[in-house]
């Protein structure tokens, strides 16, 4: 693929007091692509989000966002350099992320968490912000919702307007931290339509989750991660169908047993 | 049994000049106690066992001691270690320790209330720290801390009252003083608390306007259902 | 002339000695709070708009004075109406008073957090009021605002201090009079305030323990 990656992750390694959370992780996400990262909880997957918008730095390798390198750069003269907070805080917009308790500020109403990193963090006039603000909203389904504070609004429509207010940054790249956790099931459908929309619309998209049902069925590709490594990746199908790796093989196994034993109703939709 | 206004008419000054007194003690008591209390629960919260340990031996000590006692002991403490101060100010002192250990606990649990993930979002989506601070961490804080430090300041400006048995001439000493001149207690005692409460009332209400202003959450009414109602509300139905 | 903690030894019996007076008159009034709060809880939730309008200016004016104001109004109004009360009833009264409506306070606050459903069911299941209030409703609610109760009993412990106020020999005028006969005010005082420290620490982990006796009770 001769294009830049909008997300480039290289060798990327992070530990805690010793433990290994992140072990040479490198992945590829294109442009309009989603992907998806799977694995067991305590696998590394949430650790590789909170590395990639730099709440956790991480120990060594290199993240680049549409081809600019993001908390540590290697300069021409094989010198690794790190990057100042301002440097970190300005690309910072560039990787939108939609947490699993989605943090939205509850003494903001819905438009004004939009509204206000517009703001704050891009300058922009309040008028455009607020114009911005209340189009993605509306997009969104939330027009009538925009004057509400977070406690009077549903879990999806918190996750809403967590989107809203990255999508506001115009960033580059979207990731999501276990999207459908939060939510009841039923609502698995809107989550999944929702991050469909974004597709359509040529958002580039990095979601963990666990649900492998959710992740065959949202994502174009999936990587899958155990142990802090990257075990596997390809093609959502593929990787359902025709797992290679045998830790990739128990965990599918393991997800699908409790998956029928807990909710009959919910089967990995492979067909489509 | 009568009931006679009039026998007040010569001392509304001096109950007024009482009122105003506890006012300014109470203001003064409630600055100087924030400080000192937002000082102790910056300490309660540095890493390690012995600040926690030294700021909940000070907390409780204050907490567990009737005002009238700590009153005493900084009033005869004072001058034991050779501290000679009008009793006034001994009072507003020991009134602002006093208060001091109820607004630690409170800026404390405001601070520990708020969730980790406010200022990670703020700052993953470009905030400076300083940003953050200002627009998603202090409104957040603030708005927890309005309600329950109106309480506590409601509480110390009735607790004040105690100040009377160190002749700090504030509202209650005054009307300890028209009781013995007039002997009409009923008058009296009727006057100094329809002030207080009168106080107590102005008190709440600039705090009501406040906690509208930093948007404290408004207790949601709750009706759920009239057959539960019926037992588990106090609310009496509008006719 | 310096801290001398032999003489704070040597008063500590007599100081004790007059605690109990605290203690016994602390009892009295959480057990008169707890009765009548409970009773005006359930007066209230007959929700009688002229009743509750009248116990609202009530409980706003038990608020909103203190409790040494409502101490000297049992104490000096009250005879003056024709209610001769030794100085020990009226005080007990006036913090019975003023604690009653705090326990009625406490109690609203629990009712709003108990299961709807349940109210629901023993309705349905035909059981009568009184019997819904003393089955379902009270034991609950005692169990909820245990912490609160014992949060209470210290505040009510203070209260007590303030009784000498009006001449009741309690720790606080015993201290007093020690103080004067001995010159020793300072260190008499740091000895009042040590017992009245012991007493509500008591209270407050005895507390501590029947909460987690009653958490695991439930569980």
């Amino acid at each position: 693929m001769s294009a830049t990656p909008v997300l480039r992750v290289s060798a990327l390694t992070k530990r805690f007091h010793g433990v290994i959370a992140l072990d040479q992780v490198y992945l590829d996400v294109h442009a309009g692509e989603i992907v998806a990262l799977i694995g067991p909880s305590g696998c590394g997957k949430s650790t590789l989000l909170r590395c990639l918008t730099w709440l956790e730095q991480p120990d060594d390798g290199f993240i680049e966002v549409a081809g600019k390198p993001l908390g540590r750069e290697l300069t021409p003269g094989g010198v690794v350099r790190h990057q100042s907070r301002r440097q970190i805080d300005a690309l910072r917009p560039q990787v939108g992320i939609v947490f699993q308790q989605f943090n939205l500020w509850p003494h903001m109403t819905a438009l004004e968490n939009v509204v206000r990193p517009q703001t704050v963090v891009l300058g922009r006039p309040r008028a455009e912000a607020i114009r911005r603000g209340e189009e993605l909203l509306t997009r969104l389904g939330l027009a009538d919702r925009m004057d509400r504070h977070p406690h009077a609004l549903s879990g999806g429509q918190k996750q809403r307007v967590a989107i809203a207010r990255a999508l506001a940054m115009d960033p580059a790249l979207m990731l999501f931290d276990e999207p459908t956790s939060a939510l009841d099931p039923e609502l698995v459908g809107e989550v999944l339509a929702v991050l469909r929309s974004l597709a359509e619309i040529g958002m580039t998209m990095l979601v963990v989750t666990h649900e492998i049902g959710f992740a065959a069925n949202v994502a174009d590709r999936i990587a899958f991660m155990d142990q802090g490594r990257i075990l596997e990746e390809g093609p959502a199908r593929d990787i359902i169908a025709a797992p290679k790796e045998p830790r990739l093989r128990n965990f599918i196994d393991l997800v699908m047993a409790n998956r029928r034993h807990d909710n009959p109703g919910t089967t990995i939709d492979t067909t489509e | 049994m009568h009931f006679d206004p009039a026998v007040l008419v010569d001392y509304w000054p001096l109950l007024l000049q009482g009122a105003w007194l506890t006012l300014q003690v109470s203001v003064a008591a409630l600055v100087m106690g924030y400080a000192a209390g937002i000082a102790v629960a910056l300490i309660a919260l540095m890493p390690g066992w012995l600040p926690g340990l030294v700021t909940g031996f000070y907390v409780e000590t204050l907490r567990n001691i009737p005002f009238i006692i700590i009153l005493f002991v900084v009033y005869y403490g004072l001058p034991f270690w050779g501290i000679r101060l009008p009793a006034t100010l001994v009072g507003t002192a020991a009134l602002a320790l006093f208060a001091s250990a109820y607004y630690a606990e409170i800026v404390r649990a405001a601070i520990l209330a708020l969730p980790r993930g406010q200022f990670e979002s703020a700052r993953a989506i470009g905030m400076s720290p300083m940003s953050a601070m200002w627009h998603v961490v202090a409104p957040q804080i603030l708005r927890a801390l309005v309600p329950p430090s109106t309480n506590m300041t409601l509480t110390m400006m009735k607790e004040s009252a105690v100040l009377s048995s160190i002749t700090v001439p504030e509202l209650t000493y005054q009307s300890l003083v028209v009781q013995g001149n007039t002997f009409a207690p009923f008058e009296v005692f009727a006057a100094v608390a329809s002030i207080y409460w009168l106080m107590a009332v102005v008190i709440a209400e600039i705090s009501r306007r406040l906690e509208r202003r930093v948007g404290a959450v408004q207790a949601e009414a709750v009706s759920r259902n009239r057959i539960a109602d019926r037992y588990l509300s106090l609310v009496a139905r509008r006719t | 002339m310096g801290f001398k903690l032999d003489f704070l030894l040597s008063i500590l019996p007599r100081l004790i000695g007059a605690a109990a007076v605290n203690i016994r008159l602390a009892v009295i009034i959480m057990l008169l709070a707890l009765a009548l709060g409970t009773a005006l809880t359930i007066v209230r939730s007959l929700k009688v708009a002229a009743v509750n309008a009248c116990i609202a200016v009530v409980i706003s004016f038990v608020r909103g004075t203190p409790l040494l104001i409502q101490i000297f109004i049992a104490y000096y109004v009250l005879p003056a109406v024709g209610l001769d009360l030794s100085p020990e009833v009226a005080g007990v009264s006036a913090i019975a008073f003023n604690s009653m409506v705090f326990v009625s306070e406490s109690m609203r606050g629990g009712l709003a957090t108990i299961d709807v459903g349940q109210i629901e069911a023993s309705t349905a299941l035909g059981l009568p009021p009184h019997a819904i209030w003393l089955r379902v409703v009270l034991p609950q609610l005692f169990r909820r605002i245990v912490p609160v109760l014992i949060n209470e009993a210290t505040i009510v412990v203070k209260g007590t201090a303030l009784l000498s106020v009006i001449t009741v020999v309690d720790v606080l005028r015993t201290a007093q009079q020690i103080a004067s006969a001995s010159y020793r005010p300072f260190e008499t005082m740091i000895g009042s305030a040590l017992v009245f420290l012991v007493i509500n620490l008591v209270i407050s982990l005895s507390g501590r323990v029947a909460e987690s006796r009653f958490a695991t009770a439930r569980a």
